[in-house]
């Protein structure tokens, strides 16, 4: 086992963290994936309304790599398609059928021995979206040969699902999920996990186990790979979200497609609770749970995840809802408030700030200004990367210096901490986005 | 409070895009969320944002002056009282500071603040609150009697030369206020250097600055004989350090200044990196030339121009006299135009060390030589930089063979 401590970081103090334990909530209506929660493809529909569809057929596929697919998450009948501008797909709406879905249980054994037949597998069943890669965060391209894989269970995301409560109960797909990604890979298997949590995993030495300790954004991929094996240029690495791994393992065992995720929901507007549901989850079975009228529903964390209405859906890759206050407060020269409850910030510029856990609004408490390089960044950036410099450079559009200064190994998730602390109200993840945009349409 | 919440509601339309007044726009901003804190909501992630934003930051540096200026008024008061031979008491002395100080800090942000709001309705970009702090130090660096049309040109030419040409804050390469410092001492030098500018006495009076008396003395003797022969003002350490001696307005007291120093390290705002930098390579620097000086006197090594006075005053001598604290907290530490990573502050703060020493005691025309020194790096810190960078990249393409 291999021990990380990240010190540059923070974990911030928001208030709504759902205790560990499932409340019931009836099942899922409709489901939805899309389309947009995948960076750089290109979709092109498979199905349409009215279609009846099975759990995992293939819904869509990406016109530059037509072997991805993308599985139904749900058997019934698709209900609508959503278009947005210049008819982009938004959500792909499923009216779930549960009796259809009953019949799929299976008991059949998989056993899958090589590499090729992993890949044959995961391309038989459309699970390749679950395969993220770094860098461009991006679903991989199935023939490449990654030069590691990674997978954090260690999530260090505010009010983020507690993956060792919820996934206790899935030793066994865990297990199989890891050794069959294994497979897939010359290089090692890293699994990141925080304390001692998840330590059944430590009897298995095809599993690169590394606890990570310290604060957010410690648990990042990118970050974990930072440390333990630095992604250089031309080098792909993948990556699963922790949370898939049950559905992963269900289907390499047994050959049983099941989207079930345990979500949690939390933040300060909604009464926080782990729930039972499946991806791609919508939201508004839960509305009794909100608090107040005005809110902010986020489809993932508050840091990266997307804000989506109501009635919206889980995005494909999270497994949490954070709800939080839309605030349209103007406070009487509220920049010279002295500080105490209603103020939080990680500089000791008010009295009391950030000990209690603390109601976060919509605010962006600050206008845009331009920005003064005042340390913010690099005191919660625990890579060795000069963001500021990489900052410049992805703003100046010099591609050599961003592959340079290192853009592969970062992500947006792994700069949001920037943007929330800059005073000057920066977007950090924006600008790697475009740096990454501008390299990837360059090649 | 509704009262002017209406106010600027009501005026907020007549600045409206497509309006006739829409070009006053950025100034309406400024006026509008320094009484009412924005509203401005996250659009996309991070959703929630904390609550330090460039208003809070620049406020809190003008904190950390004000009690230099309190000071600086009664220091003015004082040396007056002394100067005229009367009493008038603490709060006598800072009134009458004050009637120095406050006319110089009106024609400071009136030049400011013209220029300012000037570029932000020409170039359509919000007010940046950095010219209150640039515009908050330049009084500090003036001389209590300095004509107040010149503190007008020099702020007018530090906010624009310094600042504006550049893009404004956040792209500049000069700190403004030492732009504005260095034009005024090179422009209008009779105001604003040598021996009559720093006390308010009787017509012709004159008082030599600390620096200035082993800049010049009568024959040589070490500093700290030369300090202590000074009849007119108490040069001991001491004083120094509490700054009961002429000066600029701001730069005199030091545990006001270390006191903002500590204030703006805890905040998080100023790079302690950079202060202790600049008080070591200052330290190390001073002791070298001690050592030279005392090579020389000694008469184990010869050179033209020593013995020198200048080379003897002690590391704790240099960090006391003058403004080099004062700027080393204040200036230097100005997060735009210093070094941009913590590798390269370390340096950028030592160099400035070295330089103000060896610009104060190689060159006698420039006995304050803090001033140039922290230009000077201003203007090496882009490069410093680039080397500090340069060696993360070799790094990775190390690791990348």
């Amino acid at each position: 086992m291999q021990k990380i401590t990240i010190k540059k970081g923070h974990n911030i103090n928001i208030s709504g963290f759902a205790p560990r334990e499932f409340s019931n909530a009836p099942a899922q209506k409709f489901v939805s994936i899309s389309p947009q929660d995948f960076n750089y493809i290109k979709p092109k529909l498979l199905v349409k309304e009215g279609d009846q569809v099975s759990v995992g057929d293939a819904l869509f596929f990406d016109k530059i790599n037509p072997e991805v697919k993308w599985p139904s998450i749900a058997s019934g009948t698709i209900s609508k398609i959503v278009y947005g501008e210049r008819r982009a797909v938004l959500d792909i709406i499923i009216e779930v059928d549960e009796e259809k879905e009953k019949n799929i249980e299976s008991d059949k054994q998989i056993n899958l021995s090589s590499k090729d037949n992993v890949k044959e597998f995961i391309q038989k069943h459309n699970f390749w979206p679950f395969f993220t890669q770094r860098p461009f965060n991006k679903v991989v391209n199935p023939s490449d040969s990654p030069k590691c894989i990674v997978v954090s269970l260690a999530d260090s995301s505010p009010l983020a699902n507690d993956l060792s409560f919820s996934l206790a109960e899935n030793k066994e797909y865990i297990i199989s999920a890891l050794s069959n990604l294994k497979k897939l890979t010359d290089g090692h298997l890293y699994v990141a996990v925080r304390g001692n949590n998840f330590s059944f995993l430590s009897d298995y030495d095809f599993i690169n186990l590394i606890q990570v300790e310290g604060p957010h954004p410690s648990g990042n991929v990118g970050v974990i790979l930072n440390k333990v094996n630095p992604l250089n240029q031309n080098e792909v690495v993948w990556t699963v979200q922790g949370s898939h791994l049950p559905v992963l393992g269900k289907l390499f065992s047994k050959g049983i497609i099941d989207f079930s995720l345990n979500i949690s929901i939390g933040g300060p507007a909604v009464k926080p609770s782990y729930i039972k549901s499946r991806i791609g989850a919508r939201f508004d079975l839960y509305k009794n749970s909100l608090l107040m009228e005005n809110v902010r529903i986020i489809s993932g964390n508050v840091l990266t995840g997307k804000q989506v209405d109501i009635d919206g859906f889980l995005g494909f890759y999270h497994s949490s809802f954070s709800v939080i206050e839309e605030s349209f407060e103007r406070p009487f020269i509220g920049w010279l408030h002295p500080g105490g409850k209603s103020k939080y910030s990680v500089f000791n510029a008010y009295l009391g700030s950030n000990k209690k856990s603390f109601d976060f609004t919509t605010l962006q408490n600050g206008s845009n200004r331009a920005f003064v390089p005042v340390d913010a960044w690099e005191k919660v950036f625990p890579m060795d990367i000069f963001i500021n410099a990489l900052a410049r450079s992805i703003e100046a559009n010099d591609i050599d210096e961003m592959e340079q200064l290192g853009i592969y190994e970062c992500d947006e998730e792994d700069v949001a901490l920037c943007s929330f602390v800059c005073p000057s109200k920066s977007d950090v993840g924006a600008i790697i986005r475009k740096g990454l945009d501008t390299i990837y349409f360059d090649k | 409070m509704n009262f002017l919440r209406k106010i600027f509601e009501e005026t907020g339309k007549l600045v409206e895009k497509g309006k006739p007044l829409s070009w006053a726009y950025p100034v309406w901003e400024a006026a509008d969320t320094i009484f009412f804190s924005t509203n401005k909501q996250t659009s996309k992630g991070p959703h929630i944002r904390d609550n330090m934003d460039i208003k809070r930051t620049m406020f809190f540096v003008v904190i950390a002056l004000i009690p230099c200026y309190v000071f600086g008024a009664y220091n003015i008061g004082y040396l007056n009282a002394l100067a005229m031979e009367i009493e008038r008491g603490i709060v006598g002395n800072t009134i009458f500071g004050f009637t120095y100080v406050i006319p110089i800090l009106i024609a400071t942000f009136v030049a400011g603040a013209i220029c300012e709001l000037t570029f932000a309705i020409i170039r359509k970009h919000e007010v940046n609150e950095g010219f209150l702090v640039s515009c908050a130090l330049i009084p500090l660096t003036m001389p209590p009697d300095v004509p107040l049309w010149q503190v007008f040109i020099g702020t007018s030419f530090g906010i624009i030369i310094g600042k504006e040409i550049f893009g404004g804050v956040g792209t500049n390469i000069f700190n403004p206020a030492l732009t504005s410092r260095a034009f005024m001492y090179f422009a209008f030098p009779t105001k604003i250097s040598g021996d009559k500018v720093w006390a308010v006495g009787p017509d012709g009076y004159s008082g030599a600055t600390a620096l200035a008396i082993p800049a010049n003395p009568v024959e040589y003797d070490t500093a700290s004989n030369l300090f202590a022969a000074n009849t007119q003002f108490d040069y001991s350490t001491l004083n120094m350090f509490w700054g009961l001696i002429p000066g600029s307005i701001g730069e005199t007291n030091k545990l006001l200044i270390l006191l903002g120093a500590f204030f703006l390290i805890y905040c998080g705002i100023a790079s302690w990196r950079i202060m202790v930098s600049s008080v070591l390579g200052l330290v190390f620097t001073s002791l070298l030339f001690n050592l030279l000086n005392y090579l020389t006197v000694d008469g184990i090594m010869q050179a033209g121009g020593f013995p020198n006075a200048m080379l003897t005053i002690t590391p704790l001598q240099h960090i006391l006299i003058g403004s080099f604290l004062f700027g080393t907290v204040f200036m230097a530490t100005e997060p735009v135009t210093s070094s941009h990573t913590n590798k390269g502050r370390w340096i950028y703060g030592f160099l400035i060390g070295v330089l103000t020493i060896i610009i104060r005691s190689i060159n006698p025309a420039y006995p304050e030589g803090v001033f140039l020194a922290i230009l000077i790096m201003n203007m090496f810190a882009p490069l410093i930089d680039y080397y500090v960078v340069q060696a993360n990249i070799k790094m990775r393409l190390a690791r990348n063979a």
